[in-house]
């Protein structure tokens, strides 16, 4: 009797621990977090007519990269409410007119480092945007953004697929990935090339 | 159903089993290890604006070219000046580091006197207490700065005397100084035009000299190829990197390079392999060979060798009068491809590694390198700007890091141009830091500031119109309007080349045989500048990547 309930007792345990390990943990471990508003790229290219993500997210004259573009940007369009939705009202009130950045959560932050240049994978290496980025141009909604509860950084950085088993070619922002990409594309940087 | 203690156990055991097969630990450990590197007491780099400035690397003689990245006023990383035209881009495993190392837990903060925490002003009574009650001996490790100059001042001005500790490199040319009467800072290797290059031990292509310098002459026209245009044979007990990469490895017994040397210069003479007649070595060619594990008939071939792809250079280790008897003997002495005089000075300096009597105190700029331990009885007053070491010393005064003070950059030891470079002040100190200039300084006003004479030369450089200024391109300094413009040009990371020095003006002349120096001892693996401490990054490249060779393993 107690041979048969013994594996019984240790498959159990095993049962319990592969599903916490595998389904319960990566629930726990991120926190969910808005963005401050409600942001479509999809909309501004139909309606606004911008074709080029370049046309937003440019490099600075010495090739760093700017990131996202500054207010005054939005303010050409958004001076006053465009429609009556509450992220309307959020950017035009909270932030244009009170003058201060959106404060954006930042998919890709990296740990201080790291050293990454758009300027060199664009221009250098001609890669498009959708290669890292795949095609978020054109969504019609606002990634949650999801923060490491340990580490405190994003989950973009690991990749949804918590085995890392299962990945898209544009996700995961970890050093192997950096790796499989420059060796897929023959590229030889060494540590110093990102850690400087 | 009872739930036992051993249901517990087994259950235990299948969860721990089952969680090894999930993601759940490791990615735990990944994450905790990422969440460790931003615990609030880690220094981390600033967020800000990044600008890259010119500058040039301090920590030893060598001066290499740095490209400084700054963010929000800090430097965050460091990488080599391509445009140098001595190092080419290259560093150190060191230098790449260096910025962090001004953040190193060994950061020397406070003046501290025999262990204890003490005051500049309690440093600077001593000091002039010591100086009143008799002579003061000052030691460098850096002469040609601005801050030399300095030191120099002083020590003069007040009776006493201005010391250098050279490296093994500057060693090797102290010879030539005594038979040839012209400084040996004065001297530089020509390897640049040298066809075939014997190394007694000198670690060529493992940090000999400047970094970049010798290993692209040697990635250029020797690596990979059975007949090099250039061909380093090295002479070495052990198969050092060197070694393994040399066109020639010739194996001898450890400390038998004099006896080599001396059976070479017997060889080409009694062989007419050469114009000079003499003088010959006492020692035969069997007794070469008995003290260096040869055959006679070795030390010949390696003799014929030597001649067949002139010109020949001759370098050893460290000072080997032999090796450099050689060189005159081989005519490789004020002539191309060899030793050769790159500028016009005329002082020498005395060394430092002698004894030094009767000295009340003596203070140690933060230039010499940690494992220099002055033999005397006297105060000495030690600028570091780390601890770490077990140096004795009566008082520790903490000195300016990386990049955080103002000097210039004269002509490295080993080359064969002269050169001259600003590095301006890049980061703040964090800590109430002193240079020993400013400590003297304030002692004596009348010996000027480093900042003067900084601009003394700068002066004197731009009224002698000659030689080049190397920034993005290569000016001839008659081309530069005025002295400001050329001053602003160095200070923001030019470097002022010196006109190729014309063959001859160095004669030696040998009346007999040098008798045999005792062998020096090996130098540490970290090369000219043994650093107390390491930063984190120089750690990983240097000790994990294992790029130099440790101490241990120089010996088979």
């Amino acid at each position: 009797m107690k041979l048969a309930r013994n594996p019984l007792v240790f498959g159990f345990g095993l049962a319990v621990a592969l599903f916490a390990g595998w389904f319960v943990f990566p629930r726990v471990l991120y926190v969910q977090k808005h963005q401050p508003l409600d942001f479509l790229h999809k909309t501004h290219a139909e309606k606004s007519g911008i074709a080029e993500c370049s046309e937003c997210h440019t490099l600075r004259d010495d090739g760093s990269f700017a990131g996202l573009p500054p207010m005054e940007k939005c303010a050409g369009c958004h001076s006053e409410p465009i429609g009556e939705s509450k992220a309307e009202a959020t950017l035009v009130n909270g932030y244009i007119k009170s003058g201060h950045d959106t404060p954006w959560l930042v998919y890709s932050r990296q740990p201080a480092n790291v050293w990454f240049s758009h300027a060199i994978h664009v221009k250098r290496a001609a890669l498009a945007c959708t290669e890292c980025h795949s095609t978020y141009g054109e969504s019609d909604q606002v990634r949650i953004h999801e923060v490491n509860r340990i580490s405190g950084y994003s989950r973009d950085i690991w990749g949804h697929s918590i085995s890392r088993l299962r990945r898209t070619p544009h996700e995961g922002m970890k050093m192997s990935d950096c790796e499989g990409c420059h060796e897929k594309h023959n590229v030889e940087v060494g540590c110093l090339g990102c850690h400087q | 159903m009872k739930v036992t203690r051993r249901d517990l156990l087994v259950w235990s055991a299948g969860a721990a089993a089952g969680l090894m097969v999930t993601p759940a630990p490791w990615k735990i450990l990944d994450d905790v290890s990422i969440w460790s590197q931003n615990w609030p007491w880690i220094p981390q780099p600033a967020h800000g604006p990044v600008e890259v400035r010119q500058s040039f690397c301090t920590l030893c003689p060598n001066g290499c070219g740095l490209r400084v990245r700054i963010a929000a006023g800090w430097p965050v990383g460091v990488a080599g000046m391509k445009t140098h035209p001595v190092t080419r881009g290259a560093l150190c495993p060191l230098g790449f580091g260096a910025h962090q190392l001004n953040w190193h837990p060994q950061r020397l903060r406070n003046v501290q006197h025999h262990g204890k925490t003490s005051s500049w002003r309690d440093a600077q009574a001593a000091f002039a207490k010591a100086r009143n009650e008799g002579s003061v001996v000052v030691v460098d490790g850096y002469p040609g700065r601005a801050a030399s100059a300095v030191l120099q001042r002083f020590a003069r001005k007040q009776g006493g005397s201005y010391r250098v500790v050279a490296s093994a490199e500057s060693r090797a040319l102290a010879p030539y100084e005594s038979w040839s009467g012209l400084p040996s800072s004065d001297l530089g290797y020509d390897l640049e035009n040298a066809q075939t290059i014997v190394s007694f031990g000198a670690p060529m292509l493992d940090g000999w000299g400047t970094p970049g310098r010798f290993t692209q002459l040697w990635a250029e026209r020797a690596a990979g190829i059975s007949d090099p245009e250039l061909r380093l044979i090295q002479i070495e007990p052990s198969l050092s990197r060197s070694a393994a990469r040399a066109w020639k490895w010739i194996a001898i017994r450890e400390g038998s390079e004099s006896a080599l040397a001396a059976g070479l210069a017997r060889v080409l003479l009694e062989q007419k392999l050469v114009p000079a007649h003499g003088p010959v070595p006492a020692l035969t060619i069997a007794e070469a060979a008995k003290q260096t594990g040869l055959s006679a008939d070795a030390i010949c071939d390696l003799a014929r060798s030597l001649v067949a792809r002139p010109p020949v250079l001759a370098i050893a280790r460290d000072r080997d009068p032999a090796v450099a008897a050689l060189n005159v003997v081989l005519g490789s002495v004020g002539a191309r491809g060899g030793i050769i005089r790159r500028g016009h000075k005329t002082e020498t300096y005395l060394s430092a590694d002698t004894e030094i009597s009767n000295a009340r105190a003596v203070l140690i700029d933060s230039s010499v390198p940690w494992n220099f331990v002055p033999q005397t009885e006297g105060e000495t007053f030690r600028f570091a700007a780390w601890g770490g070491g077990s140096t004795k010393a009566d008082w520790l005064l903490p000195a300016f890091g990386f990049l955080e003070e103002l000097t210039d950059v004269p002509t490295p030891p080993t080359s064969a141009i002269e050169i001259y470079a600003v590095a301006p002040a890049l980061a703040k100190p964090t800590t109430d830091v002193r240079s020993a200039a400013q400590f003297l300084a304030a002692l004596d006003a009348d010996v000027s500031s480093p900042e003067k004479i900084i601009h003394g030369r700068c002066a004197e450089l731009f009224r002698a119109r000659q030689g080049t200024l190397d920034a993005q391109e290569s000016i001839h300094i008659e081309k530069i309007p005025s002295l400001a413009k050329f001053e602003e040009q160095l200070w923001s990371g030019a470097v002022w080349v010196g006109e190729p020095s014309p063959v001859g003006g160095l004669h030696c002349e040998l009346k007999s045989w040098p008798a045999s120096a005792p062998p020096a001892p090996r130098e540490n693996w970290a090369s000219d500048w043994p650093a107390p401490v390491l930063p984190p990054l120089a750690s990983k490249l240097y000790r994990e990547s294992n790029l130099r060779e440790a101490p241990e393993r120089s010996k088979v």
